[in-house]
């Protein structure tokens, strides 16, 4: 199994995947997580993409209160599997 | 972009860290005292004055005086422009790394700290502060043949720093903005926070049995309190105001945990849209400070004989870091002249703010343990799509709140020291006594200005629904809950009488 990291963002009221040769935005996590996943289905499943949340998306006045969102894995498995 | 990718991420880049690394630099300077070097004396610290007295005779020196005993023969001007000097050049080395404009932050500092020193320095005016009682025989008032006094004890430098700040924030917003770059209420309360882990140590030398009483019962209280409010509250969102579950979610946790970093961590576990959090955050902000202004002054009017209920009591209501810390403060300012004037007996201070932070402190920490364990609920009992996604149990630590090591390491190199080497423990309180008091109260002094001018009400405009919820559950569930609980682990209890 090999990882793959992907830095997540929310911008511009679309959230947005940048890293491992992509680049790619939705309007819903589900939605781009299904893109993620489709583009890493075809060539390098079964991976697992870490998710990283750049906090430096967040408002500026807002960084001094600590603001770590949460990491997390997504399970990206071999095509025709279930998830 | 910033990104938590190891245990190490954000050392240098922020205010949290940076908090414990100015904070410590501090009381690594002071501990010099040991080896007879007075790094530290060099600070300047406001002198009790009454105005007809300065008027007819002015010297900078009656207004403030360096506080080391070392640098006794120092002129007042020197000490605060060392003091100025010193601050704006530690903070500046952390604007620089948190990627600040350093200049425009230098810039905002200095007028954010001489603010801070008018504020400081009027509010020790005698007739703001001298209490009409009599202790060990001798009242000052009389001695000082004041004719009227508003008794505020030493709330009243606070007092008069949280309302120049709202001042400027609310209805001089072109000239609050000059000094934004440096109003960073969260990093100067932080940094203060770590120069408590000294003061508690010291506190510990006086009284080790009351001081771990508080941390445990601090710890007790925290957890009872988790288990009531977060589901009340979300059961509020849900069912009397109709929110979504996401946005009940995060409203629970910003309402009834720990404020901004709590819906923050809260949305990231539940994998909300950051938008959700971000409103959220600026009605706690607001209300955080609504809660300052309120409660000290209420629990000093009505239960003025409960003064550790009454911190914790704060400690779980008051949100964000910075409003529980200075609310915390003022609490104990008022609560001790208070009680001078009820009792003639003059309580150590500091015991009520350790009350209130300690308890803050154990809801700072198990916020990282309450997010992870939600975003596993979430993912897995919510969106069931556990097989697809996992989250990492190195989110607790990401989470963790730094300057909170900052604090328990200081408290414990003090204490450390203290039993270790017995007869160095009068050195040591001599020599961290201007960290524990004029340091530390000037960085609560910063975090009141900065904390008024950027709590900008008019931003309550079309938060109709979340600040009905807000104030709803502060009054009906949070505020009385809380004070049933502190009064449950915590009744009866008072700080030490400060020696004569």
């Amino acid at each position: 199994m090999s990882a793959r990291e992907v830095v997540l963002s929310y911008e511009g009221g679309r959230w947005r995947a940048r890293g491992a040769g992509l680049d790619l935005v939705h309007g819903e996590l589900r939605g781009l997580e299904a893109l993620i996943e489709a583009r890493f289905a075809a060539e390098h499943a079964p991976v697992d993409v870490q998710l990283k949340f750049d906090t430096a998306a967040l408002p500026r006045w807002l960084q001094q209160y600590h603001g770590h969102y949460c990491n997390y894995t997504l399970h990206v498995p071999r095509r025709g599997r279930p998830a | 972009m910033s990104t938590n990718r190891r245990w190490s991420s954000g050392m240098f880049a922020t205010e949290d860290w940076w908090s414990v690394w100015i904070g410590l630099a501090i009381f690594a300077a002071s501990l010099l005292a040991l080896a007879g070097v007075d790094l530290v004396g060099w600070m300047a610290r406001p002198r009790p004055w009454e105005w007809t007295n300065v008027a007819s005779e002015f010297a900078w020196s009656k207004l403030f005086s360096p506080a080391g005993a070392s640098y006794a023969t120092w002129d007042a001007l020197a000490s605060w422009l060392t003091t100025y000097v010193v601050f704006t050049f530690l903070f500046s080395i952390g604007a620089y790394f948190l990627r600040l404009d350093v200049r425009r932050f230098a810039f905002g500092f200095s007028v954010l700290f001489v603010i801070t020193w008018v504020a400081w320095v009027a509010g020790n005016e005698l007739h703001l502060t001298m209490v009409d009682a009599t202790v060990d025989g001798r009242n000052r008032y009389d001695e000082a043949a004041l004719s009227w006094g508003l008794q505020l004890g030493e709330g009243a430098p606070y007092l008069l720093a949280l309302f120049a700040g709202l001042a400027l924030g609310n209805f001089a917003k072109g000239f609050a903005a000059t000094f934004a770059e440096a109003a960073k209420p969260e990093w100067y309360i932080k940094t203060a926070i770590v120069f408590l882990g000294v003061n508690l140590g010291a506190q510990t030398m006086d009284a080790s049995g009351f001081a771990v009483e508080l941390i445990l019962t601090g710890a007790a209280a925290t957890f009872v309190a988790y288990l009531f409010f977060w589901p009340i509250v979300y059961a509020l969102a849900r069912r009397v105001f109709g929110f979504k579950r996401d946005a009940a979610a995060v409203l629970a946790s910003g309402i009834s945990v720990c404020g901004v970093s709590a819906a923050i961590a809260t949305a990231g576990a539940i994998r909300a849209k950051p938008v959700i959090p971000v409103t959220i955050s600026m009605v706690v902000v607001i209300f955080a400070m609504i809660e300052l202004i309120v409660l000290p002054g209420f629990y000093t009017a009505f239960f003025p004989d409960q003064p550790i209920v009454n911190g914790a009591a704060l400690g779980m209501t008051v949100k964000t870091d910075g409003a529980d810390a200075a609310a915390g403060a003022l609490l104990d300012e008022l609560m001790i002249a208070r009680n001078l004037q009820l009792t003639g007996g003059q309580w150590q201070a500091g015991w009520i703010l350790s009350a209130s932070l300690l308890t803050k402190i154990w809801i700072d920490v198990f916020i990282g343990v309450w997010a992870f364990l939600l975003a596993i609920l979430w993912i897995k009992k919510v969106e069931k799509r556990g097989d697809a996604v996992s989250v990492g149990a190195m989110e607790i630590w990401f989470r963790f709140p730094k300057f909170v090591l900052g604090y328990f390491f200081a408290w414990f190199v003090y204490l450390a020291i203290a039993w270790g080497w017995p007869h160095l423990a009068a050195t040591l309180d001599t020599g961290t006594a201007v960290v524990q008091s004029p340091m530390r109260t000037m960085l609560f002094m910063l975090t009141f200005v900065a904390m008024g001018a950027i709590t900008d009400f008019s931003k309550l405009k079309g938060m109709g629904r979340v600040a009905a919820l807000y104030g709803i559950a502060l009054v009906v569930v949070i505020a009385p809950i809380a004070y049933a609980v502190a009064y449950l682990f915590h009744r009866g209890l008072t700080p030490p009488l400060a020696g004569p």
